[in-house]
């Protein structure tokens, strides 16, 4: 048992440092990982990711809503959109075929390869709101540098709901966190400040892949033999990975995990396109 | 009964020092779970996980599935595999269950709005679990 549950613990850590230091989260790592290393059914591996992402965004996203990075409005507003999202796609995940499921994982991972590699453009913070957002109260303030206040503006919710419920979509048909969309939706059409963006989606990460993860609770596709050690795993994996993040330069590590999840996301959709 | 409506500094003062309790204390207690259910079950039954594993990679599903209804009991008498869908089970539904408990500040604090989002969220959660019940 000791080599079987130690495998996956490997495996799981590995998924987890490497989606914290690429940006892409443990999800897309450890899905393949499981289903071309461990040789495990695609379902299956999608309900132990969704489990685990749940617990890297809860680890993760404590320390930003202490320190007021996290736009707390912000996220409950738009989890009636992610976690609608979330539904839709775990119950398809439930009816798709195995060979469809792992070519969306393979498209998914490509498209996640292009976000992480785009560069993102000096970003004016807008101070005002509209009138939505304003009488939803999401306006806030962040603390900069030197711990003082940076008050910032919210603007188009339905337009970000909008990118958010295929967000959340993706989160639970393929067991991922979907947070390089979800930055799309925040920081170029809500016009969050980036770190706030990327603050408060890992807080609604966790809600999302809960409302995924429930379905696969439910419906029996949850293994606890699988499960139980990939959680352990990717959240370890995580924890030491944004540590290294926070007093290293791993641009260039960064770019190698790039280039490895390119090299998987063909594999995978040849696998699913040569039917093996 | 009394129902204190706080100032929107204390609003956000009170939902960023729980929020980040609730989330750690279910990391946390769901670590320990898992942990410990896990060197239980190589202790005491380590063919079965073994079997397990081996059963999903052949027929592409985990036949063994926990009893709902004998949960809380298969635990508390140390039951490795009911100790595991504990542990899965809390880190689950604890950041879940911080949808219900922004719920009913938001229910306190008189925001309609909040309250009605907050409680569209918890009403899909609960669609999600029936979901998968007939999925």
């Amino acid at each position: 048992m000791l080599t079987v549950v130690g495998g996956i613990l490997l495996l799981a850590i590995a998924a987890g440092f490497i989606g914290a230091i690429s940006g892409l989260g443990g999800g897309v790592f450890i899905v393949p990982g499981l289903t071309l290393l461990g040789h495990i059914p695609i379902h299956v591996a999608i309900g132990a990711s969704l489990i685990s992402v749940v617990a890297t965004s809860a680890g993760a996203s404590a320390a930003f809503v202490r320190d007021g990075w996290t736009n707390l409005r912000v996220a409950m507003a738009l989890e009636v959109a992610t976690v609608s999202g979330a539904l839709i796609g775990a119950s398809l995940a439930g009816i798709l075929a195995p060979r469809v499921l792992e070519l969306l994982f393979a498209a998914m991972m490509l498209a996640s390869a292009y976000f992480a590699a785009r560069k993102h453009g000096e970003q004016q913070v807008r101070t005002t709101s509209d009138p939505l957002a304003e009488r939803l109260k999401l306006a806030a303030s962040f603390p900069d540098d030197d711990g003082k206040l940076v008050p910032y503006g919210v603007r188009n919710l339905p337009g970000g709901a909008a990118i958010m419920v295929v967000a959340g979509l993706m989160s639970g048909l393929l067991g991922v966190g979907a947070g390089a969309l979800k930055v799309v939706a925040m920081d170029s059409v809500m016009g969050l400040p980036l770190k706030v963006s990327s603050a408060t989606i890992n807080f609604m990460i966790g809600v999302t892949a809960g409302a995924g993860a429930l379905v696969f609770l439910s419906r029996g596709d949850v293994s606890v033999v699988i499960a139980s050690p990939v959680a352990l795993g990717v959240t370890a994996g995580a924890l030491v990975g944004s540590r290294v993040l926070m007093h290293a330069n791993v641009q260039a590590l960064r770019l190698v995990f790039l280039a490895l999840l390119l090299l998987i996301a063909i594999e995978m959709g040849w696998r699913a396109l040569s039917g093996i | 009964m009394s129902s204190v409506v706080v100032s929107e500094q204390d609003e956000d003062r009170v939902l960023r020092v729980w929020t980040p309790i609730i989330l750690r204390a279910s990391v946390l207690t769901s670590s320990v779970l898992l942990i410990v259910g896990l060197v239980a079950m190589a202790l005491v039954t380590p063919g079965f996980y073994v079997a397990r594993v081996h059963e999903i990679q052949t027929r592409g599903r985990d036949a063994v599935q926990q009893h709902w209804g004998t949960l809380a009991v298969d635990a508390l008498r140390g039951q490795p595999h009911a100790i595991l869908m504990v542990g899965l089970l809390v880190l689950t539904l604890v950041p879940l269950g911080r949808v219900g408990f922004t719920f009913f500040f938001f229910l306190k604090q008189r925001d309609l709005a909040f309250t009605l989002l907050t409680a569209t969220v918890l009403l899909l959660l609960v669609v999600g679990v029936m979901l998968g019940r007939v999925g």
